[in-house]
């Protein structure tokens, strides 16, 4: 199963971590999600990740963007909204 | 009444107003901090003694104008009674400010209001050549301007690399630092700090993914020298950053020490220190006040 992918380099705060917060409602626990994004949303990204327990498994650059490989939280339980 | 009584009257926090025998009277409210009794007892106050109105100061307090001097006892009085103080002005440390500090704010580094409670104990109303304000803003955010303050207090997170947790050399504290204080040159040296440019905000610690970046310290860093008035300046940074109410506390009484030792009467902080340059200061704040 390739790993499923979150664009956010379009979106502006507080969409940004908003929209990756959904994204991993709707995963399994230690399901993984590629997420691009900008450097301006990294801040609010990572500490919402952080925060809410999930891992970020590596961080590697594609240009000006950043892609995040981030690991769901084994507590977290997946919701479908 | 005379020009001295006046003057001892304004000391005490009633000042006089253009219209003859009126004065509006200051209240001592701490960061901006009422209860609704106290609140309520100012709304009585202000119908009773003065014109049914209040003024809300530039520094987060209370003025009732228009209250008649033969009423000035009265007030005080009744505002006493209900747990509301009355403010001070002339040559004095004045009401300290504070914005709603981090047992409120999501932001908040330092509990902001604990600290203005502390300081404004040991100091308010304390005698200094010119007026003396203290300001508390609990981080980086700054709404309560700690540099227009004669000291002002700001909350302050600093970084470290721990040992423990490895760097991947990721690049992220480096995109996220505001004040381009973090280098990463290359996975084997990992995330460079450079404390003179860290402006203490935290956000290479929140988004650091392995933990590599913590606090070293979640404290304040201190600012002297501020004020508006005619010509306003800006504080200076002074000290590393300190950790507790006592620090604080000890800050604030060694720099009062220094402006008492070396302010001339009437002349505000900033310019005391534009004569003896900060480097006293901060010989003083070391040898005296055992800080650094």
């Amino acid at each position: 199963m390739t790993t499923p992918r979150l664009d956010i380099t379009g979106d502006v705060c507080p969409m940004t971590f908003t929209k990756v917060k959904m994204r991993l409602a709707q995963l399994a626990p230690l399901t993984l999600l590629e997420v691009r994004l900008k450097d301006e949303a990294l801040k609010n990204v990572m500490s919402t990740l952080k925060t809410d327990g999930h891992r970020v498994a590596s961080v590697a650059r594609d240009g000006d963007v950043f892609v995040l490989t981030v690991e769901k939280s084994a507590t977290a339980r997946a919701q479908f909204p | 009444m005379n020009e001295a009584d006046f003057k001892e009257l304004k000391k005490g926090g009633m000042m006089r107003q253009v219209e003859a025998g009126r004065f509006s009277v200051r209240l001592h409210v701490v960061g901006g901090e009422l209860s609704a009794g106290q609140l309520a007892a100012v709304v009585t106050a202000a119908e009773r003694f003065g014109r049914g109105r209040v003024h809300l100061t530039a520094r987060q307090g209370i003025e009732i104008p228009h209250v008649a001097a033969e009423s000035l006892a009265e007030i005080k009085e009744l505002l006493s009674a209900a747990g509301v103080g009355i403010g001070v002005c002339g040559p004095t440390v004045r009401t300290v400010t504070a914005c709603q500090g981090c047992t409120l704010c999501p932001s908040g580094v330092i509990d902001a209001p604990a600290y203005a409670q502390a300081v404004d104990q040991a100091f308010y109303g304390a005698s200094a050549p010119h007026k003396f304000k203290v300001g508390i803003t609990g981080c980086i955010n700054n709404c309560l301007k700690a540099e227009e303050n004669d000291v002002g207090l700001k909350g302050w997170i600093e970084p470290a690399t721990a040992a423990d947790a490895a760097c991947t050399a990721c690049g992220v504290c480096e995109a996220v630092c505001p004040s381009r204080a973090i280098r990463v040159p290359d996975a084997e040296t990992g995330a460079v700090i450079d404390a003179s440019a860290c402006i203490g905000c935290g956000d290479c610690i929140v988004s650091c993914p392995t933990s590599h970046i913590v606090a070293n310290a979640r404290g304040f860093r201190v600012y002297v020298g501020g004020k508006f008035g005619r010509s306003p300046s800006l504080a200076e940074p002074v000290l590393g950053v300190q950790r507790s109410i006592d620090d604080a506390v000890r800050v604030v009484a060694a720099v009062l020490d220094f402006f008492r030792a070396h302010g001339k009467a009437r002349e505000r902080f900033a310019d005391t220190l534009k004569r003896t340059g900060l480097t006293a200061l901060e010989t003083h704040l070391a040898t005296a006040g055992g800080l650094s």
